[in-house]
């Protein structure tokens, strides 16, 4: 029992996100000016990883990759930190059962002016 | 053609992370399947605009009985490597690829991988079509829109559309592209045409 079950540690032995609507291309950035923590909050090496590294906009899943974590850890730390207010989150765009038309055209233009 | 990929030069090492611009207000995903070996780190790598990342997932799974020759019953913990890129499509908008192993030992994860998922591109080798099968029905089962991508590298086999549609099983709507995962220019004619088909089958499907 040593290699996969070591993550779990880090995480206190939750293997759930604290919020459930955290994806892997969720975007996450550390806010400029994080509320005061309460006292008994203790944030480990890899909260404070995560806040370092998102200084700027990345996804759930180039934390993950940045760090080393599997990206269930890398969830659970972000809504940890996002429950504390000292990230912000941007959840990914369709948050709709189906897929709306002028998103997947905006997808299209997009794509069509890289080529 | 300017684009949100180099407004933000990052003038840092070039191995630390590449952020988004802070103008980014969401992102959406498309999933890059297949068996292993068909091309899909390939297809990512020549799409992406950052060096193709990787991370890890756990899996936690019932022993399956081939793998279990310990006689232990219960569970088994699996790490699941996952490549993945991304293209900023506009000051707005990004667009992030993932790898996603096409094994049916990898179901576990699927749903999470899948959830609000634009659509799937399923790479298939034509020199080993059956390996396949296992993903393209899941695909379907769980109503995931895509399209089947023939990685053409030197030696594919080619066969007829309609022999190739119903050696895969395929339903009517779905399309069969094709490209040289290690080629750009194919590579994002693949993607151009595979939103172009879910942008086209959205309009189909409007009410009225």
């Amino acid at each position: 029992m040593s290699g996969p079950v070591r993550p779990y540690v880090i995480t206190g032995g939750r293997s759930r996100p604290t919020r459930s609507d955290l994806a892997i291309e969720s975007l996450v950035s550390a806010l400029p000016d994080p509320p005061e923590l309460p006292e008994h909050v203790l944030l480990n090496r890899e909260h404070r990883r995560i806040l370092g590294l998102c200084h700027s906009l990345l996804s759930v899943a180039e934390v993950a990759a940045h760090l080393g974590l599997p990206l269930g850890v890398v969830k659970v730390l972000v809504g940890d930190l996002w429950d504390l207010g000292a990230v912000q989150v941007l959840p990914p765009v369709p948050q709709a059962e189906r897929l709306p038309t002028t998103l997947l055209e905006e997808v299209l233009v997009g794509l069509r002016q890289l080529r | 053609m300017a684009s949100a990929n180099s407004a933000e030069a990052p003038a840092d090492v070039p191995a630390g992370p590449q952020y988004l611009p802070a103008s980014v207000q969401g992102a959406v995903k498309i999933l890059v399947t297949g068996p292993f070996g068909v091309g899909k780190t390939t297809l990512v790598g020549s799409l992406s605009e950052i060096t193709p990342l990787r991370t890890e997932e756990t899996m936690t799974a019932a022993s399956s009985g081939v793998d279990d020759l310990t006689g232990h019953s219960g569970k088994t913990t699996t790490t699941v490597a996952l490549d993945f890129g991304r293209i900023t499509l506009n000051p707005r908008l990004a667009l992030y690829l993932f790898g996603t192993p096409g094994q049916q030992r990898f179901w576990p994860l699927w749903d999470d991988l899948s959830r609000g998922a634009l659509g799937a591109i399923a790479m298939v080798d034509l020199r080993r079509p059956d390996e396949s099968f296992d993903v393209l029905g899941r695909l379907e089962e769980q109503r995931i829109p895509f399209a089947v991508a023939v990685n053409t590298f030197p030696g594919t086999p080619s066969y007829p559309e309609e022999e190739l549609r119903s050696a895969l099983d395929l339903l009517p709507e779905v399309p069969i592209l094709y490209c040289d995962a290690r080629d750009r220019r194919q590579s994002y004619d693949l993607l151009i045409d595979f939103v172009d088909h879910l942008h086209r089958s959205s309009l189909l499907e409007l009410p009225g």
